[in-house]
């Protein structure tokens, strides 16, 4: 028996209107060139939204509007490259180190003068020049505090007024090349060095804490601002390694996609997602417990990725290249800039509550899933891919000739990490 | 701080002394500062102060002393201070000599016996041999003339740590010490002044006196290497006992003595100390440790956030100004201009004058007489501009040199693609004109070599020119094709076709009257007439030029000649008839009968059939010859009149013998004999009702015919009628005989017998046989979801290229394969749930488009299926949902506000049993049944 069912879809009584909003993915905001050399480091300005500094390898060292999209100051005086930059919280003191065994205290000029004359180009003069006995790799300020710790052959502990380090930390003779802050905690602090490892130091005890060494280099942490026990650590096979400060003999999550090494990291100040900028010329957006990336942005003319950074409302990303530039991507790749109205909110809320809500069914995954991606990264991701695999059988394999329990499995939480120095 | 002046001046005059040898006793300036000590009574500044000046002694490279030494000591001081003046140190002879030159003066001057009493004391009883660079033995030492040590002249005294003084010291001098002895003698003087002054005994201010000294001795703060005066009075030692003393009777204090007893007995020896590694080691862990515990505190808050379905980063915001209102209220004028504006603005008096009802501001409106006259003598200014202008446009046009006006348009060239540039207005208008030009040129073809002049040349021959005409003909010929260039132009379509479609319009879009018929006869007839007249134009050049395209055209133009004339006799015979037939029209009116159809249809048969004709001979054609074809058209309309004239009478015969099937056959002929076949759109036609009225006039029109020549004929029409009817009887007799077998299927038993009951229903449902029906639905059913496979077959051409090839049959392996899906198949269908079941079926056909709404697995965070289903079970859309809802069913799992900086955690207590989601606000009920629970745990603890 056949029953009949008046239907009636909407699709076919409603046509499409030149009002119909459509909004693509369409990430790239925009790029700011004015460098003459690759971008090495950034550092955002915590109380003031627009603003970002980037250090290049020749040793300048800008204030950009991002509103603008524009130069607001330079501050020039680095010898070699600048390596390492932060801000102080209150968003007042600019601190900068590089090569050239110096750190350098700027004031930064305030928001005020930056909305009135951003077209005059104006170069500031350094607040205190500190001559130290080693180079240079990373600077980073502590939350709500004096101190900023720099990097190099070893961990010093600085304060705003003295040309000393008040504090320095020496656990192995290999350089130190990051430091982060616990912006929750604000005097836990960790390092990666050359010599594969991740240090974290307790300045309330002055003393290094625990280190854990992996099988690769660790180019840059970043603590979780929402759950300060978590950080992140951008490793140079290709992944990202989300530990547990407490619990360092195991990652809580890998996070792969990248196919070459991960430069930098910045978390956003969500606390939910992070970005990770590679040396194979990417950006990519992962959430804080995803094993892969949420989203991946590339051009035709980025170049190695040195530095990313989120902004402070956590809308927006800004990456800084090789080629000079800096560039400026939205976080969420399809939203809608500008004011949005009430009713329009409500709608793009609805529509993302039902596109996550199916996103599991095959044809939503494939299209909220599919990324174009240039040849060489497709080629590489095989490739990987395929070397992977390969190991994997190999591995499968020998188990199965060798007696049982001989070959336990390992996660692979749990492979790349060599050992827990006390 | 407060500095001495007189230690200052005494060190002066002390260098002073040194120098130019005038005599002034250091002690004396040191009573001078111990008498300013008077007026402070705090014992730290005099200690300072007593420091300093040992500090300006030492810089003095006179030896100090610091005395660390302890009271007790300090009172046998006179003894020690003597007992170590010798061995003092080793003065220049000069500084002995003035020291004893300096006593004696002291000796002779003063008459105060305090000084006196110290006399014995502050004479130096040097008895060291003479220094050895003095002796000048071994002349180990460069001849100095002068032994005295002179200071450099921009010397200045440095307060120096009083430790160093220690270092150097182990007293040998004797400055400090004679400014102590001075300080005791000053001592009982300042007593007895005191004494003198306030009346009270000379006790009242011993203890006051006794700390000075004690402060004075003592060199570093109070600590357990540097005991105070207290333990000092005592044995000197503090032992356990005594810090255990004051505990007694306190809860614990047995137990403390006890462990301290256990402690003396057994005297452990000391462990040595650990190696740097194993201690850094040790404090690494334990920092580790602690500050594992510490972040552990986190945990219930970092715990509420993750399990929160929505995270808030938008609260508490304040995004500076909210209208418009107030962001005005805050501008400065910061330029130049801004800053004049605003004065304007702000000026006392228009605001005053705006306030009341505005009278004031008509007198500030007021004018003077200078500004009138300013503003005339500006348009005047003006004016005489303008004329000066005019004057000289009117120069310039009078100007009668060529070259002039050649620069002068050059530069007016220039000038305007210089604003076309800018202008984009400008260069649409250029553009235009541009387009313009174009047209003119294609029209007049004005530089192709087509003046007299350039004729005259080229008739002459070019190669006999000379080399500058030649250039102007080539310039020319070059203008021309910059003229003609195809530019960007403004609109896209060529204009051709649309005049062409708008005479098509025209003729179609009028109404159905004979007027129009007549009139379009007539258009047609002109256009005919032009045709004829038209002269046939042959191409210069091109593939039509060629001689037999010339030969093909010039037959086709006759004949289309010959066509036209033929078609301009019938226009006019139409005409005639046209005009005859509006008289007859009325009467005829009564003739047109349901028999005439008939005709009418054929018509309409033999048009279409004209017409594809026509649409062949059209598809074939250029696109050029568009013009013709409409042309032909109009020709053909009249054609059609002629035709059905024509053969009306012959179609009537026709149709009368041969019946319906001759039809077409007779239009064949009819085609054939029509005489001149042309083009023809029949379009027009279909679409126009103008046709109706064609097929009536031709009705009439044949109706008149017959009737004028063959009457006799008209019976024929009936035959037909009858013809059909035998038709119709044939299908109605058909019918009956169905009929009359349901009736014997009923009836054909003679006798009637009541049927069973079971009989009766095989009887009524008779014809439907529901069972076979439906085992042939679900045969089809399971074809459709395992279809049968098919027979292998050869196919032509594949495989045959020799006999034996086609002899063998299939190959095997394609039999093979047919068996094998053959199996399959069966397999499958015994598989099938409904394969036992005789009376169901059981659809397992995949349903593609429901296949796209079903995961494969279990998506990520979800355990169970059940689950999983119920969670997307209910629409989450505004269509289904109550208003209320919608916000916390769609609401993000972050919120938060662009431009609003978010700051990392702050810690909160947060009670661990507590449920995340009612903390934070998940919708505005929750928020409010929540809201006190919220306010007590913020009051709670506030950390950092």
């Amino acid at each position: 028996m056949k029953v009949k069912v008046i239907s009636r879809s909407t699709d076919e009584f409603t046509r499409e209107r030149s009002q119909d909003l459509q909004i693509f993915a369409r990430p790239f905001v925009g790029a700011m060139d004015g460098h003459i050399d690759a971008v090495s480091c950034m550092a955002k300005n915590p109380n003031h939204l627009k603003g970002i500094f980037s250090g290049s390898m020749d040793g300048d060292i800008r204030l950009w509007d991002l509103a603008s999209r524009q130069t607001v100051c330079q501050f020039p005086g680095h010898q070699g490259a600048v390596r390492g930059l932060t801000a102080s919280t209150d968003g007042r003191i600019l601190v900068s180190c590089g090569t050239d065994c110096t750190v350098r205290l700027w004031n930064v000029p305030l928001a005020t003068v930056i909305d009135s004359d951003c077209s005059s180009d104006n170069s500031a003069k350094p607040l205190a020049v500190y001559v130290w006995k080693n180079a240079f790799w990373a600077v980073d300020h502590q939350w709500n505090g004096d101190l900023f710790a720099t990097a190099g052959a070893q961990v010093d502990i600085w304060d705003h007024n003295r040309s000393q380090p008040v504090n320095s930390f020496e656990w192995g003779k290999d350089t130190v090349i990051s430091v982060r802050f616990n912006p929750g905690e604000p005097n836990v602090l960790a390092t990666s060095a050359s010599d594969r490892s991740i240090t974290i130091y307790d300045l309330r005890m002055s003393s290094p804490a625990r280190k854990l060494i992996m099988r690769t280099k660790t180019n840059s942490i970043a603590w979780n601002p929402m759950e300060p026990m978590n950080f992140t650590a951008a490793n140079e096979d290709c992944s990202c390694y989300s530990y547990d400060a407490r619990k360092l003999d195991e990652a809580r999550c890998v996070h792969k996609d990248h196919v070459s090494a991960v430069m930098d990291i910045d978390y956003s100040p969500t606390g939910r997602e992070f970005v990770t900028g590679s040396y194979d010329r990417t950006v990519r957006i992962f959430q804080f417990n995803a094993g892969h990336s949420r989203e991946v942005y590339h051009t035709k003319r980025m170049q190695r990725v040195f530095c990313v950074k989120f902004s402070c409302d956590g809308s927006y990303v800004i990456s800084g290249s090789d080629d000079t530039n800096l560039r400026i991507w939205k976080a969420k790749a399809s939203e809608q800039l500008g004011v949005l109205l009430p009713r329009e909110r409500k709608n793009q809320e609805y529509l993302e509550a039902v596109k996550n809500r199916y996103k599991h069914l095959p044809e939503v995954k494939r299209i909220v899933r599919h990324r174009h991606l240039p040849k060489p990264i497709y080629k590489a991701s095989a490739l990987r891919r395929i070397m992977t695999e390969a190991e994997r059988k190999k591995e499968e394999r020998r188990r199965a000739h060798s007696a049982p329990g001989s070959m336990p499995r390992v996660p692979l939480r749990k492979k790349r990490i060599i050992k827990e120095i006390e | 701080m407060w500095v001495c002046p007189n230690c200052q001046e005494a060190k002066l005059g002390y260098r002073r002394y040194c120098r130019r040898r005038v005599p002034l006793k250091p002690e004396s300036a040191c009573a001078l500062s111990l008498l300013l000590s008077f007026f402070t009574t705090e014992m730290a500044e005099t200690k300072r102060k007593t420091r300093d000046y040992n500090n300006r002694q030492g810089n003095k490279k006179r030896k100090v002393s610091s005395f660390k030494t302890l009271k007790s000591k300090s009172e046998k001081n006179n003894n020690d201070g003597e007992r170590r003046k010798r061995t003092g140190p080793r003065l220049p002879n000069a500084l002995r000599k003035e020291l004893e030159h300096m006593g004696r003066t002291n000796r002779s001057n003063s008459d105060d016996e305090e000084i006196d009493s110290d006399d014995a004391n502050d004479v130096y009883e040097y008895e060291e041999a003479i220094p050895e660079e003095e002796s000048m033995k071994n002349r180990r030492f460069d001849p100095v003339e002068n032994f005295e040590y002179e200071l450099p002249k921009e010397f200045k005294d440095e307060n120096v740590a009083s430790e160093d003084d220690d270092d150097d010291s182990d007293g040998e001098d004797d400055g400090s010490r004679e400014y102590q002895e001075g300080d005791e003698a000053d001592g009982s003087r300042h007593a007895r002044m005191l004494q003198d002054i306030t009346g009270l005994p000379v006790e009242a201010f011993e203890g006051k006196k006794r700390k000075n000294d004690v402060v004075l001795s003592e060199a570093y703060p109070e600590s357990e290497y540097n005991p105070s005066r207290d333990v000092l009075n005592g044995d000197g030692r503090i032992s356990i006992q005594d810090l255990v003393d004051p505990l007694h009777g306190k809860s614990g204090f047995s137990k403390l003595r006890k462990s301290m007893h256990r402690m003396e007995k057994k005297s452990t020896p000391i462990l040595a100390p650990l190696p740097k590694a194993d201690r850094e080691k040790l404090e690494r862990k334990v920092t580790y440790e602690q500050s594992k515990k510490d972040i552990t505190k986190w945990e219930p808050l970092v715990k509420r956030n993750r399990e929160a379905p929505t995270l808030y980063f938008d609260e508490d915001v304040d995004l500076g100004f909210s209208t418009i209102g107030a962001i005005a209220s805050e501008f400065e004028p910061r330029t130049e201009f801004e800053k004049k504006i605003s004065a304007l603005v702000n000026d006392n008096e228009v605001l005053e004058a705006h306030k009341k009802d505005g009278a004031r501001l008509l007198e500030l409106n007021k004018i003077s007489v200078e500004d009138v006259k300013d503003h005339q003598d500006r348009l005047a200014k003006m004016r005489t501009l303008l004329f000066r202008h005019e004057m000289k446009a009117k120069r310039i046009k009078k100007i009668k040199s060529k070259t002039y006006h050649r620069l002068l348009k050059k530069d007016g060239l220039k000038a305007a693609v210089a604003e076309m540039e800018m202008n984009p207005e400008a260069a649409k208008e250029l553009a235009m004109k541009q387009e313009f030009k174009r047209a003119e040129e294609r029209l007049t073809l004005k530089h192709k070599n087509s003046s007299k002049w350039a004729k005259r040349i080229l008739k002459r021959g070019l190669d006999v020119q000379d080399e500058g005409t030649r250039a102007a003909i080539a310039e020319q010929l070059h203008q021309h094709a910059l003229l003609t260039r195809k530019m960007k132009s403004m609109k896209d379509n060529s204009s051709s076709d649309d005049s062409s479609d708008e005479d098509y319009g025209d003729d179609i879009s009028d109404s159905s009257d004979q007027d129009r018929a007549s009139k379009l006869l007539e258009k047609a007839k002109e256009k005919t007439l032009g045709v004829i007249n038209e002269d046939g134009e042959v191409p210069k050049s091109g593939v039509l030029s060629l001689p037999f395209m010339v030969r093909g055209l010039q037959k086709r133009k006759e004949t289309a000649d010959e066509e036209a004339k033929l078609a301009l006799e019938e226009y006019e015979s139409s005409l005639k008839q046209l005009e005859g037939k509006r008289v007859i029209e009325n009467v005829k009116k009564g003739t047109a009968s349901g028999r005439r159809i008939f005709g009418a249809a054929k018509k309409h048969v033999e048009d279409s059939s004209n017409k594809i004709k026509v649409d062949n001979y059209y598809g074939s054609s250029d696109s050029e010859d568009n013009l013709e074809a409409k042309e032909d058209i109009d020709v053909d309309r009249s054609n059609n009149f002629k035709d059905e004239i024509n053969f009306d009478p012959d179609l009537l015969r026709e149709e009368s013998e041969i019946g319906h099937n001759s039809f077409f056959k007779s239009l064949e002929d009819i085609v054939k004999d029509a005489g001149p076949k042309t083009t023809y759109e029949v379009a027009i036609f279909a679409a126009d009702s103008w046709k109706k009225a064609n097929n009536e006039r031709s009705k009439c029109e044949k109706v008149a015919d017959v009737n004028m020549k063959n009457s006799s004929k008209v019976d024929k029409p009936v035959l037909h009628d009858h013809d059909i009817e035998d038709v119709e009887d044939g299908s109605d007799s058909d019918s009956e005989g169905q009929m009359v077998d349901g009736i014997l299927s009923s009836g054909t038993k003679p006798t009637y017998e009541l049927p069973s009951q079971a009989d009766l229903i095989r009887r009524a449902f008779a014809g439907d046989d529901v069972e076979d029906d439906f085992e042939k639905d679900k045969e089809q059913v399971l074809n459709e979801e395992n279809p049968e496979p098919e027979k292998p077959v050869l196919v032509p051409g594949w495989g045959q290229w020799t006999n034996i090839q086609q002899k063998n049959g299939l190959p095997s392996w394609m039999l093979q394969e047919h068996d094998n899906a053959r199996k399959k198949r069966e397999e499958a269908l015994k598989k099938r749930k409904d394969a036992h079941l005789k009376h169901v079926i059981i659809s397992e056909k995949l349903d593609k488009k429901a296949e796209k709404l079903h995961t494969k697995t279990l998506p990520y965070p979800y355990t169970s299926k059940e689950v999983f289903e119920q969670s997307i079970r209910m629409p989450i859309g505004p269509e289904f949902n109550p208003v209320t809802t919608i916000g916390a069913l769609n609401r993000p799992e972050v919120v938060k506000k662009a431009g609003v900086i978010i700051k990392p955690i702050k810690f909160e207590d947060v009670n661990p049993h507590e449920r995340g989601e009612d903390h934070k606000r998940s919708g505005q009920k929750k928020k409010k049944s929540t809201g006190g629970s919220i306010k007590r745990n913020t009051n709670k603890i506030k950390v950092k």
